[in-house]
């Protein structure tokens, strides 16, 4: 999918749709499967298996107090593949263009801009976690709990001190509030049926199945 | 070491055998030297050809950028993490008040000043250092070169665009355009070496024969056939 407005709608209305209901996140998956490339999308295993690790560590705790906790695992999951999709297709300055476009030049690229930054820093924060693993490797210190604290604590400071420097950058550079863009969108000829199809998992997750269809039983 | 690396459009080619002693590898920055410091310290792997470690059973590599070493909210524990006692960590890298500090908060000397001393201390048999010297001042590069030159037993391999203040070395080794080229030992390799310091150059060029490749060996060379 090539038009990133699109591209969000589509998102928002299928992350929805899985987090409502297993009806819904099932009809995301569908979607999923008809319209991304599928595996070609995801992340590798390393980054891609700790993430599903984390949902089904806290489905498993769900589950234990009672609760869906397969449900939450299944719908989790979809989620997590459409969030991989949109942030592999997702191309520098698009969200800055998207919500200009959506927006203004004023409200929209301040908000364009935080969400342009917030991509930036995850593919920072992966290029830190490399230098992390580096870092440990050529110590000798055995990855376990003990080692996880202060490596987490040096990540977020990292984090927190690039936001600021950035920050000082931009007032440096004498900005302000708000720029001029003109967004220009590249689209597919599937863009616009994949974005309708969407719709149709929104729409399942809100409706209750047995005014949909007559159930035997 | 024999070994061929590609990442996207760059190919790194390199043959040779590091011996004991101090090697030099110069050449100009995005050379590909320290992606070679990353495939010597198996950090990389080649894609075809291997390193052969021979007698090597300690390795560290000093990375060129001091930040991508931390790992600890303190100095002292950074230090630590080192598996050093941080009171010597820290006393070699002239530290000694800044125990308690986050790494962070030191300036990038002192940062590189605390990675260095902690890579030296714990003097492994193969030591990879990627730019040592940089953003360090005259002073505290004349001294790491001292203490590069006070360890007597294996092997150091020194990475480095650096062209004012060196250490003695026993072979100079260059990149170029990801192709590593062996000149030979030192002093034979003086001549050919082609990133060689204008002081180096100079002498030479006034009949010279410097015996190793610091300021210090250039000006007794100048001395010695000046009368």
């Amino acid at each position: 999918m090539q038009d990133p407005r699109l591209r969000l709608l589509s998102v928002a209305l299928l992350s929805l749709a899985a987090f409502a209901s297993t009806a819904g996140a099932a009809a995301a998956l569908v979607w999923w499967l008809l319209f991304t490339p599928r595996m070609k999308s995801l992340p590798r295993p390393g980054v891609l298996l700790p993430l599903v690790a984390m949902i089904a560590a806290t489905a498993l705790v769900s589950s234990w107090g009672g609760g869906a906790g397969l449900s939450y695992l299944f719908r989790m999951t979809v989620i997590l593949l459409l969030a991989a999709w949109a942030y592999a297709e997702t191309e520098d300055g698009e969200m800055l263009a998207v919500a200009v476009w959506a927006l203004g030049n004023r409200v929209g690229f301040e908000a364009g801009l935080v969400a342009e930054m917030g991509i930036s820093g995850l593919s920072v924060l992966r290029q830190e976690i490399e230098q992390v693993r580096t870092a440990i490797a050529l110590k000798g210190i055995r990855p376990g709990v003990r080692s996880v604290v202060p490596l987490a604590v040096t990540l977020i400071v990292t984090q927190i001190r690039r936001a600021d420097e950035i920050a000082r950058l931009l007032v440096v550079r004498g900005y302000t509030i708000g720029g001029r863009i003109c967004p220009r969108f590249r689209a597919d000829p599937l863009d616009v049926p994949a974005a309708i199809m969407a719709v149709i998992p929104a729409l399942l997750s809100t409706l209750p199945l047995r005014d949909v269809f007559i159930l035997v039983g | 070491m024999d070994l061929v690396f590609s990442r996207d459009s760059f190919t790194l080619r390199g043959s040779g055998i590091f011996g004991e002693g101090v090697h030099l590898v110069s050449g100009p920055v995005g050379s590909g030297k320290s992606t070679l410091a990353l495939l010597l310290a198996g950090l990389l792997r080649p894609e075809s050809g291997t390193v052969r470690r021979h007698g090597v059973l300690s390795a560290d590599l000093l990375l060129q950028f001091p930040e991508h070493h931390i790992t600890c909210p303190t100095v002292a524990g950074e230090a630590a993490s080192w598996g050093l006692v941080p009171e010597d960590a820290l006393a070699l890298a002239e530290l000694s008040g800044r125990a308690d500090d986050d790494p962070f908060h030191l300036s990038r000397g002192e940062l590189k000043r605390l990675t260095l001393a902690c890579t030296l201390l714990k003097n492994p048999d193969l030591l990879l250092l990627d730019e040592p010297f940089s953003s360090l001042d005259c002073t505290t590069k004349r001294k790491a070169c001292g203490m590069l030159e006070e360890r007597d037993a294996g092997i150091t391999i020194v990475f480095s665009h650096e062209r004012a203040v060196l250490p003695r070395v026993d072979a100079i080794w260059e990149m170029e355009g990801g192709v590593l080229a062996a000149r030979g030992s030192v002093p034979d390799a003086i001549p050919s070496w082609r990133h060689a310091p204008p002081y180096l150059r100079y002498a030479l060029e006034q009949g010279a024969r410097p015996v190793n490749i610091r300021l210090s060996d250039a000006r007794e060379a100048l001395c010695r056939i000046r009368g």
